[in-house]
């Protein structure tokens, strides 16, 4: 029997020396291809949770598997990010002074690879976006929906396993979150990815084949 | 034409943010290399002229007194350095970086009348001074600077002399000097009997031996002489004198405090936007970036902006030079031959700079925990 993609084993975490507990051993496991929603309240633990599935965070106590290797013994955090995972943050996060298709090709600067490579998967990934014309439009050039775009075309650029994302409709209206969910069920799909969204959007919730709830740093169902 | 991305035109996009900040620094640095390269310049041409100055008289050898600053030996040891079989002959001398005028200062040499340094000069007009007369020769430079010519008169610490010739001189210190009897400048300095040093002309090398053992034996034979005595091989020499030594002392001193200044100033930015952009770091750390590729962007940075600065500091220390080559006050002892080590070490001392300045910055960027730096306000 083969291991699941992820497994998280009595995860603890806090805050503010001990006085605020994000996680109280949580165990949770992802099989390769799921698609997963987290949701609950604010300070509920899931957004922790997440950072810990996508190695930019590290429980105090417990352990996080990838494909059945301890994240930060076995498998390189660093490694492990760039290559295995993409992020979609709710703030975009994308870098002010550099154009939606440099915004792309800054994740794949640090793995070694020609500039010319890097360019010509960046002008896919954002024509796949349906961002052709607004390539070499700055952030603060682009509408929310446009920013999340290019944000989701940086998660696919080192073409990841899995794909994470925090309240990715956070920052945006109706209309722009039923087509940033749309394109993210998509490249489920279609590559096949293993995508785990944290939302507190009912709807987005209930909406994948397997909904998590978590409250006070506990997984409820 | 879309854009295409490098991790150094990443780091130029970064520089390019903040241009005022981007510009304040680079002045930083400009100005310690222009320093550097300036004053530094200034000390090794320096010291070049005076290697030329000893090879243009044929001088193998300077005896002079075992102390760094105002060396002084009596005249009488001259006699006792040409009894020795190795000597041909032997020149006393004084020299001193004078005021001529409020606006001209220069070097004066007080050489004896039959001194054979005179060989070596050319003169362009006028003749030699005679005997122990207050007469004075100028170097064309000089005299151009000071408009004057044979017959005209110059007064020197409160004596007037008479100028008896204008010479062509190979090197700015000979173009830039005044030359007067040597007793006439043991009277002005209140130095009777005494000299700066003696400058030896060898007889030719004997057979079988080669030039620099023969310089030596001869620097141990003159060396014994006398205590306190100390002969020079010309080039050593020219290194070594104390005005020399000095400008080298004042040159190395002043540019570390300019390089100091434009270092802290390099590191001061680089920690001021590593402060900025500390939620970049945590996007670019999420994004897989190690360590050491923020280690990698950081010092990119800081090394263009020391490299900028290099070229442009060279830029600006050969202009400083090319001004106090023609201004009255210094062109008797600056020359704007600036050797390309004398270039290249800038450079490197530049990117150096950026290296050491940029490397807390770098270390503290990289250990920005990914989440804590995303979290940042």
């Amino acid at each position: 029997m083969s291991s699941p993609i992820l497994e998280g084993r009595e995860l603890v975490k806090s805050y503010d020396d001990g006085r605020v507990a994000a996680l109280r051993g949580v165990d949770i496991t992802i099989e390769a291809g799921d698609y997963v929603t987290i949701s609950g309240p604010s300070g509920s633990g899931k957004s922790t949770l997440l950072h810990m599935l996508g190695g930019l965070d590290v429980p105090e106590s417990g352990e996080v598997l990838f494909r059945g290797s301890i994240l930060g013994k076995t498998v390189d955090l660093d490694t492990y990010r760039s290559c295995q995972v993409g992020f979609i943050f709710q703030a975009f996060h994308l870098l002010p002074t550099l154009r939606a298709v440099e915004n792309v090709q800054v994740a794949m600067l640090a793995k070694n690879g020609r500039a010319n490579h890097r360019l010509e998967r960046a002008t896919a990934l954002l024509e796949e976006m349906g961002l052709k014309d607004r390539m070499k439009h700055f952030p603060n050039e682009l509408s929310a929906g446009e920013r999340q775009r290019v944000a989701i075309a940086r998660a696919l650029a080192n073409d990841p396993a899995i794909l994470l994302a925090d309240e990715p409709t956070g920052n945006l209206d109706s209309v722009n979150s039923a087509n940033i969910m749309e394109i993210l069920r998509g490249i489920r799909e279609t590559r096949g990815m293993t995508l785990v969204i944290v939302t507190h959007e009912n709807e987005i919730a209930s909406s994948a084949p397997r909904h998590i709830r978590i409250r006070d740093g506990r997984i409820e169902a | 034409m879309v854009s295409q991305l490098s991790f150094t035109g990443f780091a130029w996009k970064n520089l390019r943010r903040r241009r005022l900040r981007t510009l304040l620094t680079l002045c930083g640095i400009t100005m310690g290399i222009g320093a550097f390269v300036a004053l530094v310049g200034f000390s090794r041409s320096f010291e070049h002229e005076w290697l030329r100055l000893y090879q243009s008289s044929g001088t193998d050898i300077a005896v002079v007194e075992t102390s760094f600053f105002n060396s002084s030996l009596d005249e009488s040891l001259g006699a006792k350095i040409k009894a020795l079989p190795e000597v041909a002959q032997v020149a006393p001398l004084i020299f001193n970086l004078m005021d001529i005028t409020p606006d001209v200062n220069a070097l004066v040499y007080g050489w004896p009348a039959d001194s054979y340094e005179f060989d070596s000069l050319k003169f362009t007009s006028g003749r030699p001074f005679h005997g122990n007369q207050p007469e004075i020769v100028l170097g064309d430079m000089l005299a151009e600077n000071m408009n004057k010519k044979p017959g005209d008169t110059v007064t020197i610490l409160g004596e007037t002399f008479t100028v008896t010739g204008i010479f062509h001189g190979g090197t700015a210190l000979e173009a830039g000097a005044v030359i007067m009897p040597l007793a006439q400048m043991q009277l002005i300095a209140s130095r009777e009997g005494k000299v700066t040093a003696f400058h030896v002309r060898l007889l030719p090398t004997p057979a079988g031996e080669s030039y620099d053992e023969y310089v030596k034996r001869a620097q141990k034979e003159i060396d014994a002489l006398e205590p306190g005595v100390r002969a020079e091989a010309a080039a050593e020499r020219a290194g070594n004198n104390q005005i020399v030594a000095l400008a080298h002392s004042v040159a190395w001193g002043t540019s570390s405090i300019a390089l100091l200044i434009g270092i802290v100033g390099i590191a001061n930015t680089m920690a001021m936007s590593v402060f900025e952009r500390t939620r970049e770091i945590g996007i670019l750390r999420a994004l897989g970036w190690k360590g050491r590729h923020v280690i990698l962007l950081i010092l990119t940075e800081a090394t263009g902006l020391g490299f900028a600065g290099g070229l442009l500091g060279i830029a600006v220390g050969w202009g400083a030079l090319r001004i106090l080559s023609i201004m009255p006050q210094t062109a008797s002892v600056v020359s704007t031959s600036v050797s390309p080590i004398h270039l290249i070490e800038s450079l490197l001392i530049a990117i150096g700079s950026g290296l050491v300045a940029g490397a807390y910055p770098a270390w503290r960027g990289a250990r920005l925990s990914p989440v804590e730096a995303l979290r940042y306000e």
